[in-house]
């Protein structure tokens, strides 16, 4: 390994680095490192929550007890390690809580004929937000399907297999820069595409607060 | 927003920026929300492909995680506002009545030892009369054998049986009254005197 790889900041470093910087106090930091974790956070939340709105609301739960434990995270396992116990437990007691609630609910007979015990038919989303993340994920799969080849290779050796860019540059015959740029112009591309439902998204978030 | 700059936050997001660019570029995303929607599609980008959407794709968690965090700090300051408001109202309402608490009595006890100082005493015994209570300035009786300076002259010795022998008055009484006894003494004396 060279120096210049040495001095590079690693993932685990970079999660340190947005740790320390959120445990200051610095809470655009801390919005980085939710936004790096979202998703993962929601896929694992998933497995136990299937209300699509409800795994939103459990995940911003769990964020929130993430910064609030910020202070005793010591780094000593990886940071989504840390989070990803966090989420088990959060979506654990969210289900234990629910189904208390349900309890403590009376049900009229008439109304419980009709009750569904299917968690994905009592889905409390609008439809607008239903459809507008349908749009989200049909308009990213799109952008992906419509890279010119070179970039989607480059970039699903990157996310998919997960190689460095020296591997990808030794797998697609290129020199690294050439695969620096490629794996960021496919980024950039999905970016673009994405742009303008995101605002349109943001502005929706706005109306609703 | 440069390309260099979105260049750089996917060479980051991969582990593939230098520790210096690194820490530059952190502390530029976090005041430039183009950079940080960039570094949001970014990772959208990495779920989607990694097949990470078992849940609803989730978009800028983070924003509403941060507000929602101020918004309890907010609280949290507001509501030690308030206890610290009722807090200092309290105190202010407590020292005030500790003040005019501490007024009155001190007026009521002022009260009772004016009244006692201002309260005529009167003589009910023969020797209260020599020595009354209460009374600002009395003359002592001085024992006759008594002396620090036993070799003085039989004259001092004198003086002094003769002074206790006087009538003690003390010096509150009214002038009438004390005229009348000394009128009444001499009387006495000088009805002594002619009888020897």
């Amino acid at each position: 390994m060279n120096s210049a790889e040495e001095d590079k900041m690693s993932e685990k470093t970079l999660d340190a680095e947005l740790v320390n910087q959120a445990k200051q106090g610095k809470m655009e930091a801390f919005e980085l490192l939710v936004n790096r974790y979202q998703q993962k956070v929601a896929n694992v939340i998933s497995k136990f929550v299937k209300d699509r709105h409800e795994i939103q609301d459990v995940a911003q739960e769990v964020f929130i007890k993430v910064f609030r434990a910020l202070p005793n995270f010591r780094g000593d396992s990886s940071f989504y390690t840390w989070i990803y116990r966090i989420a088990v437990n959060t979506s654990k007691n969210h289900l234990v809580s629910k189904s208390r609630r349900i309890q403590n609910t009376q049900v009229e007979f008439e109304e419980a004929e009709n009750f569904s015990s299917n968690e994905d038919q009592r889905n409390l989303d609008t439809p607008d937000a239903v459809y507008a993340r349908g749009e989200l994920e049909q308009t990213m799969s799109k952008a992906i399907a419509t890279l010119p080849d070179d970039l989607k290779t480059a970039i699903v050796l990157r996310e998919v297999d997960g190689l460095s860019y020296e591997e990808i540059a030794e797998k697609m015959d290129c020199p690294i820069g050439t695969v620096r740029s490629r794996i960021f112009r496919a980024r950039d591309a999905i970016d673009q595409a994405m742009r303008p439902l995101l605002q349109d998204e943001n502005t929706r978030k706005q109306n609703v607060r | 927003m440069s390309d260099k700059s979105n260049q750089n936050i996917s060479e980051l997001m991969d582990g593939e920026l230098s520790s210096d660019c690194s820490k530059f570029l952190l502390k530029r995303m976090q005041s430039d929300s183009e950079l940080k929607s960039s570094w949001n599609t970014y990772h959208m980008l990495r779920s989607c492909l990694q097949k990470e959407h078992d849940a609803p794709l989730i978009q800028d968690l983070g924003s509403a995680v941060v507000a929602q965090l101020n918004s309890h700090e907010h609280q949290k300051t507001t509501v030690a506002k308030k206890t610290n408001g009722w807090l200092k109202s309290f105190t202010g309402g407590a020292i005030a009545a500790s003040v005019a608490l501490f007024a009155v009595f001190s007026f009521n006890n002022m009260n009772q030892i004016e009244q006692t100082v201002n309260q005529p005493v009167f003589a009910k015994t023969s020797k209260q009369l020599i020595n009354p209570p209460n009374a600002t300035v009395v003359r002592v009786e001085q024992p006759t054998g008594y002396s620090r300076f036993p070799s003085l002259t039989p004259q001092v010795q004198e003086y002094i049986n003769e002074s206790n022998n006087q009538l003690t008055i003390p010096v509150y009484y009214n002038t009438d009254y004390v005229n009348d006894m000394i009128i009444k003494t001499r009387v006495h004396n000088a009805k002594y005197q002619a009888d020897e």
